[in-house]
């Protein structure tokens, strides 16, 4: 049985996210290492790396958390889910997705609240509007909710999950 | 009334298995609600609590240890670990240990620490009739030890946390003693338990692989020497010295080691950001919390009501101790230090515990909660890698339970055990 089309569409979406995330991990690397070259090599502080390296930061983080919710990799309690049975199961990661879901509606409309509030102020030293280093959190905020929203109308199975997806934080 | 829809919501959200972070945002959500306060708030504290400059070096840290993972820098380690204690009665427990520790200036990741070590170790441990759960069992608790051996970006989140600026550098210090101090009684622990069961002796591979395997670990153990280095010169940030680690890391694993291609770099930059994404977001959501929590006045009111109890600074602790351990049980370590730091630091402060300490006896602490159940990410971990059930392993951890307990004692009311190596530094 082939995947249906928009599970197919929002695996690559995943996939392409974290690449994007994985990409603005290198290059943030790559600016904190020029401050450090430029202050002990060129010897001149350019003012422009900690910020950039500062938004850079945020937009991975929350590109790569929309992903998460798609992957499961955010850490969670699984003991209830593995102790209950296959239909109670399925009941409560229902009821999961629809509070994910819901969150990343509120991260959508208020955070895009925060953006539009936020896009006057100018983040010194790159000339920007600090809405634009916040603009990541309503764009994860729609992506999470679909990506709750497919977990809820087709999920994968009733499973239980295994312990060993909790996370990698610690 | 609002703070018991607060927790109340948490409590409910975390057990029916909404993410962490999804679920301190949920409950901030509803509470502000509640509270009749506009909700754009609750993403505006989220913005600010992701925004601290020094979190910066978390996924720098992260991805430095990743790298080095993947270079292969566990199997030296171990190597050098097996040479030096393999020699005695259920070695391999002694040798887990030694390597976590080592491990640890390598990766300030319990989790990673399990995987790494775990993965190396607990097969030979198997072939050589070691119990599944002793594996299990130290294995997990000797990742704790990555915690307090610098570098540790639970350290970093402590530090933003503080809000009254605690020097990375002087945290990083005095992880150092507590750590090696938690090693030893693990090790003791694993040791005693290895000779009750009758496990066997390790041979002694020679002196030749003995000093190879330390020459090759050399160059991925000085990334923590470049990373300290550089802070304590002050001639990087900890944000600056974590990135230039990834360079060096990047550096060696391509040419010195020759084991870091392509691939694996990409597996370390996915996986790193993996890690940071979820890190940051539960940071985020968990300082709308500590928000939410501060407008109900909740940490003055326990404040309040701990020092209503006694003003005796080892009772504070003691209490403080308590309060935590129980919070790390069912819930992970950064939110808990993000959310109790701001309440329990002052209260500390006030009974004269300096901050430094008192963060390493948090991140000692809320370690013991990753290895303890039902939240215990890094025994879920470690029992996954040993392919046994965590209850096999609970059965017969009490021994090593014990001596992270006496370590956290120890670490507690010997203050010079954490100030005495960045005091030397001043």
């Amino acid at each position: 049985m082939t995947p249906h089309p928009f599970r197919r569409l929002s695996a690559a979406a995943s996939r392409l996210l974290i690449g994007l995330a994985a990409t603005g991990l290198v290059i943030m690397t790559a600016v904190v290492a020029w401050q450090v070259i430029g202050r002990y090599i060129l010897s001149s502080s350019p003012s422009w790396t900690e910020q950039a390296a500062q938004v850079l930061m945020i937009w991975f983080a929350f590109l790569a958390a929309a992903a998460g919710v798609r992957e499961g990799f955010h850490i969670r309690i699984v003991a209830l889910e593995e102790a209950v049975g296959p239909r109670t199961r399925r009941v409560l990661q229902a009821t999961g997705s629809l509070v994910v879901g819901a969150c990343g509606l509120a991260m959508l409309v208020l955070g895009g609240e925060l953006v539009l509030r936020t896009w006057s102020h100018t983040v010194p030293s790159l000339g920007i509007p600090r809405g634009l280093a916040y603009l990541g959190l309503p764009i994860s905020g729609a992506l999470i909710f679909v990506f709750a929203l497919e977990k809820l109308v087709a999920p994968e199975s009733g499973e239980a999950p295994k312990s060993s997806e909790a996370g990698d934080a610690a | 009334m609002e703070l018991a829809i607060l927790m109340g919501v948490l409590l409910v959200l975390l057990a029916i298995g909404v993410p962490v972070a999804f679920a301190l945002m949920g409950a901030s959500i509803t509470c502000f609600i509640a509270l009749d306060i506009p909700l754009v708030v609750v993403f505006q504290r989220m913005a600010a609590g992701v925004s601290t400059f020094s979190l910066m070096a978390i996924p720098f840290f992260v991805f430095a240890g990743d790298l080095m993972y993947r270079a292969g820098i566990a199997d030296r380690l171990v190597q050098i670990a097996e040479a030096a204690f393999g020699r005695s009665r259920g070695g391999l427990g002694v040798v887990t240990v030694g390597a976590s520790t080592l491990f640890g200036a390598v990766s300030g990741s319990a989790i990673a620490s399990a995987s790494a070590i775990g993965s190396t170790i607990m097969p030979a441990m198997k072939a050589r009739g070691y119990g599944d759960d002793y594996a299990v069992n130290v294995t997990a608790t000797a990742a704790i030890v990555g915690l307090l051996i610098p570098p540790s970006h639970n350290m970093v989140i402590y530090s933003a946390a503080s809000g009254i600026g605690v020097s990375i550098g002087d945290l990083f210090l005095a992880g150092v003693f507590p750590g090696i101090l938690t090693a030893f009684l693990l090790a003791l622990v694993s040791w005693l338990v290895a000779v009750k069961r009758g496990y066997p002796r390790g041979v002694f591979p020679g002196w030749a692989p003995f000093l190879r395997a330390i020459l090759l670990a050399i160059p991925g153990l000085f990334a923590a020497v470049i990373i300290m280095g550089g802070i304590l010169s002050g001639m990087f940030t900890a944000t600056e010295s974590s990135a230039i680690a990834v360079v060096y890391t990047i550096v060696i694993g391509t040419f010195a080691y020759r084991s870091l291609g392509w691939t694996r770099f990409r597996q370390a930059a996915t996986q790193s950001v993996r890690i940071t994404a979820m890190v940051l977001l539960i940071i985020g959501a968990a300082t709308a919390f500590g928000h939410a929590l501060a407008i109900l006045e909740a940490p003055s009111q326990l404040a309040g009501l701990i020092t209503s109890i006694t003003d005796n600074p080892i009772l504070v602790l003691l209490i403080i101790n308590v309060i935590l351990l129980l919070l790390g049980t069912f819930m992970d370590m950064s939110p808990l230090i993000i959310i109790t730091t701001p309440i329990l630091l002052p209260v500390a402060v006030d009974v004269g515990v300096d901050p430094v300490h008192f963060g390493i006896i948090m991140m000692l602490n809320l370690g013991i909660g990753l290895v303890t159940p039902p939240v215990g990410s890094v025994l879920f971990v470690a029992s996954a890698i040993g392919k046994t059930r965590m209850e096999t392993a609970l059965k017969t951890i009490w021994p090593f339970y014990g001596s992270l307990v006496l370590a956290l004692m120890l670490v507690t009311f010997w203050p010079a055990l954490s100030l005495t190596l960045p005091g030397l530094f001043k």
